[in-house]
């Protein structure tokens, strides 16, 4: 189970990072898409330290893992589960220890300095070597720019790679090109259906179940009320009866 | 003096695959010329490319954000630590300890998502064309690697690279069908990873079958050179986890004498060079593959990876 769950994670945290992608680079990234997003000012610093605190909080929840997994293995004895991540304590403050007979094996913060250390290194060498010297240009795009911002990926388009691999098994995805014939001049269309299997599945024939029971059910309330008392009555003899059956 | 020996040894090991990942390029590029009954470029020919892109002005398009200009050096750097945190000639190194596989995915998995948002920085079609299908090529090739470690975890008992080595190295493991699986995913999703010809051509010039390089098309100067660099580097990562894991032979356990690293460097360089030669074969003999037949290659990677897990648990000798 565990490897499944693990290659699972691994595919969620492979698609996170693609939404993510997506969504950073369509929102923030690339060329104004519209006049309303070209005359677009920075907001106030206020405004975005309420970005930057979160991710400021993600880093520090990397480098310093250890207190975080302390504090949440109540909550994993508390749903019935066995905690298998041994107590971190003061000693493993710093690093992460999966089995504790060996030694850590991952330290976030000898792993981050590591990383600020070279990246230092490499920008001094860099500039040392290559000079900081830095030429603005037009946009290269193999010789062939096209200042429309139309040209550039959108939502839709940045998604559709991982649409057309997992679509068709996950929301039953179904593309559609309408190309119309030469010298006919209506546009030519890409229609994309997507299906929800599990609300399709699961949820609708259980709503599509209740409904049915419920329309059944409905002359009921439409009764004289000695009927109504007698069904309160009949309600409250096989309750009685359900109570005695079952001691 | 023990420890100032193994801080030497580690630093050696950092400068050592930062100077030896050009030259592996080299090699695989010269392999593939004479197989091709070509001359072939230089073997130094990398390094020169390299300084030569250093020494260059780099021209950014107008628009270029500070993302655009800092994403090269992120991901040189987590691709260098990767590559260094990967045993090469010696199992029990100072700071191997800190980092086991999973941050190692981890790393490469961070330098390709700064990679792909820095393509669609400039906003032009082929940087969204090159963004998109390494997501899409990334979102299949990660969870095949994690199974490919969760594989060789099971049966050395630990994540850890040089736990794992030191295993293979002197328990009776024998010839194991899920490792042979394993390997196979593995060298697979390398061949994925790094944009290697039947998923990717890295010589490529025509842009609608680019990945890898419709990515980087609009970098130049010392940012194309740090990219350029963290691709050699990120290959000679795969090729020497490949080897650490599959063929850790001739690498030299932890605490024994220090003598016996220039030892250990030599058999690394022949396995280098002999998986190097193995890949530039295996790219002169096949074609490279439509985009959307990449996901049948990689789903393959993500079967024969379950398989080899699986097998481990329904029996402890297979």
């Amino acid at each position: 189970m565990i490897p499944a769950a693990g290659a699972l994670l691994a595919l969620a945290a492979a698609l996170a990072a693609a939404c993510f992608v997506r969504f950073y680079g369509i929102a923030f990234l690339g060329r104004p898409r519209s006049p309303e997003a070209a005359a677009a000012h920075e907001v106030d610093p206020v405004s975005r330290a309420g970005l930057l605190v979160p991710a400021v909080l993600c880093l520090l929840l990397g480098v310093f893992p250890a207190p975080v997994i302390d504090l949440l293995g109540p909550v994993v004895t508390a749903l019935g589960l066995e905690s298998s991540l041994p107590e971190q304590g003061v000693a493993g403050w710093l690093s992460l220890q999966p089995l504790p007979e060996r030694r850590a094996s991952y330290d976030g913060l000898v792993l981050f300095s590591f990383l600020v250390l070279a990246g230092g290194f490499t920008a001094i060498l860099v500039h040392r070597l290559g000079g900081a010297g830095l030429r603005r240009g037009p946009v290269w795009d193999c010789g062939y720019p096209d200042p429309a911002p139309s040209t550039q990926y959108t939502a839709a388009s940045m998604s559709q790679p991982i649409r057309r691999v997992m679509g068709p098994l996950l929301l039953a995805a179904e593309e559609r090109v309408t190309m119309p014939a030469p010298l006919d001049p209506r546009p030519a269309r890409l229609e994309v259906r997507l299906v929800d299997r599990v609300l399709e599945g699961i949820y609708r024939p259980l709503v599509g179940i209740v409904l049915a029971a419920a329309d059944r059910l409905n002359p009921i309330q439409f009764q004289t009320i000695r009927r109504y008392l007698v069904l309160v009555f009949l309600v409250l003899v096989s309750l009685l009866v359900l109570t005695a059956a079952g001691r | 003096m023990r420890l100032l020996v193994d801080l030497l040894a580690q630093g050696v090991k950092m400068f050592l695959v930062l100077l030896a990942a050009p030259l592996l390029t080299g090699w695989t590029r010269k392999v593939r010329a004479r197989l091709l009954r070509r001359q072939g470029p230089d073997l130094l020919q990398p390094y020169r490319d390299l300084w030569r892109l250093l020494r260059k002005e780099p021209v950014l398009a107008e628009n270029a954000s500070w993302l655009f200009r800092t994403a090269p050096y992120l991901v040189f750097t987590t691709i260098w630590i990767a590559a260094a945190l990967v045993p090469t000639y010696a199992t029990g190194l100072l700071f191997g300890w800190a980092t086991d596989l999973i941050a190692l995915v981890a790393f490469l998995g961070f330098a390709r998502f700064a990679l792909a948002l820095a393509g669609m920085d400039i906003g032009t079609a082929f940087g969204g064309i090159g963004s998109s299908r390494e997501t899409m090529i990334a979102s299949l090739a990660e969870p095949a690697m994690l199974l490919v470690v969760f594989t060789v975890a099971l049966l050395a008992g630990s994540t850890q690279l040089s736990a794992i080595a030191e295993f293979l190295l002197h328990e009776p493991v024998g010839l194991r069908v899920s490792l042979a699986l394993a390997l196979l995913a593995l060298l697979m999703v390398a061949i994925a990873e790094n944009a290697r010809i039947p998923v990717d051509n890295p010589t490529t010039h025509l842009e609608l079958t680019m990945v890898h390089e419709a990515m980087v098309l609009e970098y130049s100067g010392r940012h194309l050179a740090l990219i350029e660099a963290a691709s050699a580097l990120k290959l000679t990562a795969y090729l020497s986890l490949v080897a650490c894991i599959f063929f850790p032979f001739g690498m030299i356990p932890s605490g024994s004498s220090a003598f016996l690293y220039p030892l250990g460097i030599l058999a690394w360089i022949a396995k280098m060079a002999m998986l190097g030669a193995a890949l530039a074969g295996f790219e002169k003999a096949i074609a490279k593959m439509r985009v959307f037949r990449v996901p049948e290659f990689l789903g393959g990677a993500l079967v024969l990876s379950f398989l080899g897990t699986l097998l481990l648990f329904v029996s402890r000798v297979l």
